[in-house]
């Protein structure tokens, strides 16, 4: 199956080849359209101050700054090519709330949109600039993407980081001093236009106005690369995508798999290697006081393994920060505040036997969680791990995790964390612990802490219920019933065309 | 016309039925039947269609005379051979994949709309939903002016609390949606509000998802608990908005 990125890659690469016919616009009519569907984000003088704002980062565009980041006209024009703007309208910029209008505008309507945007941002005398030359594209190939490394190396790791996703050594912020982080290049997903090479190309040669992201075209840049470079690093960049863990929205169960020696208790330890991927959304926790609408971890992925005695679970996940109060580093990268980082797994005390699970957030007084806890740890103290059983996000009770078994070790290495967790199958106290079983379907939920965006206590990202399943080997059964059965089948069959044989020899004797 | 022969009848019955529900869950709707609950359905299409070609004695014997001329006319041996490899061949490899263990995760049905109840008590006063009216409904027509000055509120409203999940557009399609599940509910669809009373939409909001009765699965909702966040005031507003932006007029009982 093609995954959503792919789909949105090849609708932008059409948005590229074909886009529309730009027609003229009526700013008038724009206008109404704008209070009607763009105002409560954009705000009604287009300054971005929308009643939505303060909860949105990024936040919604100020239309009087004149600012676009999806540009394909030359780095020192204002003015982005009329296709630029239409194609954002049209699609949305994914990773923001800023959706796409093709379900709800008219052509004529978006038209007309842009017509009032450049009313408001005084850009109605202004031309378009050069567009960028995308005749002059090298096709990705291995060669390509080889000769891009070292540029990015040289050129963008200082932002995105070694692996690209986007770790980057310092605090960034945009022209409104809003913090703001280098995207991370494994997850496509995330792009505000796409991660098709041309569209990569574009960015790098023009850069993203208002963001830290520089333009690699400008002569007078220091770090400026050639037409032909900006093709390298752009083949190069859109090759990171392959690290990133997608999620697939029908993939609902974490698959532990049994094995036989000592379970890993290690994220580099090789028994990992076997285990199959899950990766579910992270969602901030928006249900309960204090809310958190800026989140920045943004999806999970996990493994499982066990053997007689024990489970053991690896968390991954991408935070550009390692969070480590007290580490000079990470207080300049986060400003005030800095926490540690944090991630949790969720399970019922009980295994539910029909539909009932307790409530997803926490808990709740009838039926109670376990939250297995792991905290990266200060520079005076080392991680740390703690389990408390829950009955409803105020309601928490600590315990002993020691005395449960429940061990943690955690590394952070070029912006993601893996951590593992381990607990012994059973514990002394079943009334207060899952009994972990084989073969059935446990529901569980997993939570992450950033520190350094501000995430403590009931501020933190999580995903809803998914299934833990202790998948025992099939062994020699599937063999023996398929025997048996064809067997069974075949002679069936032999029995009655025997009989039906011998009845028809009587009938002629 | 020459008729087909019975049998052939009876699978090609089955497998319009089976590519009916091929084409209309996973290409129309997008959201393919679970495998468990696919099987549950043929079963019954199966028993269904055998009860239909076998109602009388005659039907019964004109359905199973071509497999009975195969397994009995001494002229059809070399295709009996055949068959007879094949079927516990195919037979034997159906067991092999069922006795696989399965990773498929357990169904979970529930009631979208369940029933509302009479009464329920919120912001210390008990509220009669049967009775419950939108305050502000009828500035529609009586004051056209304030009317809009309380949807535009509704919409801020919404905008802070809601739209993270029911997306901007109301598509049921916001930026969390999809690390949901349940997934958020779209008001656009003619499933959902356009079904339902201001006063259940009230009820809805304010409780929430903790507010569910059983069948509806409370415990895995995403929906808030309204009235710790919002105003009495604040819920009627926004539900103004709900229905102007997306065009639909609420269900009332004069309608009824
Ligand atoms: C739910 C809030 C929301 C609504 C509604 C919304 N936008 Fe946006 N829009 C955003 C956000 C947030 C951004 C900034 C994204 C970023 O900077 O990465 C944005 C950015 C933009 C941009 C800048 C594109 C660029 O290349 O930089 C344009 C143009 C735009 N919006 C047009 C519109 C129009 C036209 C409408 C109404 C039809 C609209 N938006 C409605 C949230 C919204
Ligand atoms: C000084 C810091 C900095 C450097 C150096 C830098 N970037 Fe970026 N980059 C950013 C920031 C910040 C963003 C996110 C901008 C935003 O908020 O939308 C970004 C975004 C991007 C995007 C996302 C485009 C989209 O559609 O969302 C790509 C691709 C990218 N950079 C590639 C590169 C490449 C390739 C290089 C090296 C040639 C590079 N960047 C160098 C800071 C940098």
């Amino acid at each position: 199956m093609m995954s959503l990125w792919k789909y949105l890659a090849l609708a932008a690469l059409v948005g590229l080849t074909v886009g529309p016919a730009a027609a003229a616009g009526d700013a008038d009519r724009g206008e109404g359209i704008h209070a009607q569907r763009c105002e409560v984000c954009h705000g009604e003088e287009g300054d971005g101050a929308g009643a939505g704002a303060e909860r949105l980062n990024p936040p919604p565009r100020d239309f009087t700054m004149a600012q676009y980041k999806i540009k394909t006209t030359g780095f020192e024009d204002i003015l982005p090519d009329d296709d630029d703007l239409f194609r954002v309208i049209r699609d949305g910029m994914p990773g923001t709330s800023m959706p796409g209008w093709s379900d709800m505008l008219s052509d004529q309507d978006m038209w007309d949109l842009i017509a009032y945007l450049k009313v408001l941002g005084e850009l109605e005398e202004e031309e378009p600039g050069v567009p960028v030359d995308f005749t002059t594209q090298i096709a990705s190939s291995e060669d390509s993407i080889a000769k891009g490394k070292p540029l990015f190396e040289d050129r963008c790791v200082e932002c995105h980081g070694n692996e690209g996703k986007g770790d980057a050594a310092k605090s960034l912020r945009d022209d409104d001093g809003e913090r703001t982080w280098p995207r991370n290049l494994t997850k496509p997903w995330t792009f505000r236009a796409s991660d098709d090479p041309k569209d990569i190309f574009a960015r790098v040669s023009v850069g993203i106005a208002g963001t830290q992201m520089p333009p690699f075209a400008d002569p007078k840049s220091k770090k400026k690369l050639t037409v032909e470079e900006r093709w390298h690093v752009a083949n190069y960049t859109a090759s990171l995508g392959a690290a990133g863990e997608p999620v697939n929205p029908e993939n609902t169960v974490v698959k532990a798999a049994r094995i036989d020696g000592e379970v890993p208790r290690t994220p580099d330890d090789p028994s990992w290697r076997d285990s199959v991927p899950t990766t579910f959304y992270l969602v901030p926790q928006i249900i309960a006081e204090e809310r958190h609408f800026t989140p920045s971890n943004d999806t999970i992925t996990l493994r499982a393994v066990y053997n007689e005695t024990d489970i053991a679970f690896l968390l991954q996940w991408d935070d550009r920060t390692k969070s480590i109060p007290g580490d000079s580093q990470a207080e300049k990268i986060s400003g005030p505040g800095l926490a540690e980082d944090s991630v949790a797994v969720q399970l019922p005390v009980e295994i539910p036997e029909g539909m009932v699970k307790p409530y997803f957030v926490m808990g709740d007084t009838a039926r109670p969680v376990n939250l297995w806890q792991w905290n990266s740890g200060t520079t005076d103290a080392p991680e740390t791990v703690t389990l408390v059983n829950g009955r409803g996000i105020d309601n928490i009770e600590e315990r002993d995790a020691a005395k449960a078994g429940v061990g943690a070790n955690g590394s952070w290495r070029d912006g993601t964390w893996s951590v593992v967790m381990t607990r012994p199958l059973a514990t002394a106290e079943p009334d207060a612990d899952l009994q972990f079983v084989e073969g059935k379907f446990i529901p569980i939920a997993f939570a992450a802490w950033d520190g350094s965006n501000g995430e403590t206590a009931t501020k933190y990202t999580m995903t809803t219920w998914y299934w833990l399943l202790l998948a025992p080997e099939a062994g020699a059964r599937p063999y023996v019933v398929a025997l048996v059965v064809m067997l069974l089948v075949a002679a069936g069959l032999l029995w009655w065309a025997r009989s039906a044989a011998r009845r028809a020899g009587q009938a002629e004797g | 016309m020459p008729r087909l022969p019975k049998l052939l009848q009876a699978v090609l019955a089955v497998a319009v039925v089976y590519l009916g529900f091929v084409v209309v869950f996973d290409f129309a709707l997008g959201q393919p039947i679970p495998k468990s609950l696919m099987i549950m359905f043929m079963f019954f299409v199966v028993i269904g269609v055998l009860m239909v070609f076998t109602f009388t004695e005659d039907g019964t014997r004109e359905l199973v005379a071509p497999i009975r001329a195969l397994v009995e006319d001494p002229a059809k041996k070399r295709l009996r051979n055949l068959v007879f490899v094949i079927v516990p061949l195919a037979a034997g490899a159906l067991a092999f994949n069922q006795a696989q263990p399965s990773y498929e995760a357990p169904l979970e049905l529930r009631a979208i709309h369940p029933a509302p109840p009479s009464s329920v008590e919120l912001y210390d006063k008990r509220y009669d939903l049967l009775s419950l009216e939108n305050p502000y409904r009828e500035l529609e027509t009586e004051d056209p002016e304030q009317f809009r000055e309380l949807v535009a509120e509704g919409a801020d409203v919404y905008i802070e609390n809601c739209h993270f999940c029911h997306g901007d557009k109301l598509d049921g399609q916001g930026p969390y949606a999809q690390g949901l599940n349940p997934v958020p509910l779209s008001f656009q669809d003619l499933g959902t509000i356009a079904q339902l009373q201001e006063s259940y939409l009230f009820w809805r909001i304010a409780t929430g998802g903790p507010g569910l009765p059983d069948e509806a699965a409370p415990w895995i909702s995403a929906m808030p608990v309204w009235q710790d966040f919002l105003s009495e005031d604040e819920i009627w507003k926004v539900i103004l908005f709900l229905y102007d932006y997306t065009g639909h007029r609420p269900r009332s009982w004069e309608a009824e």
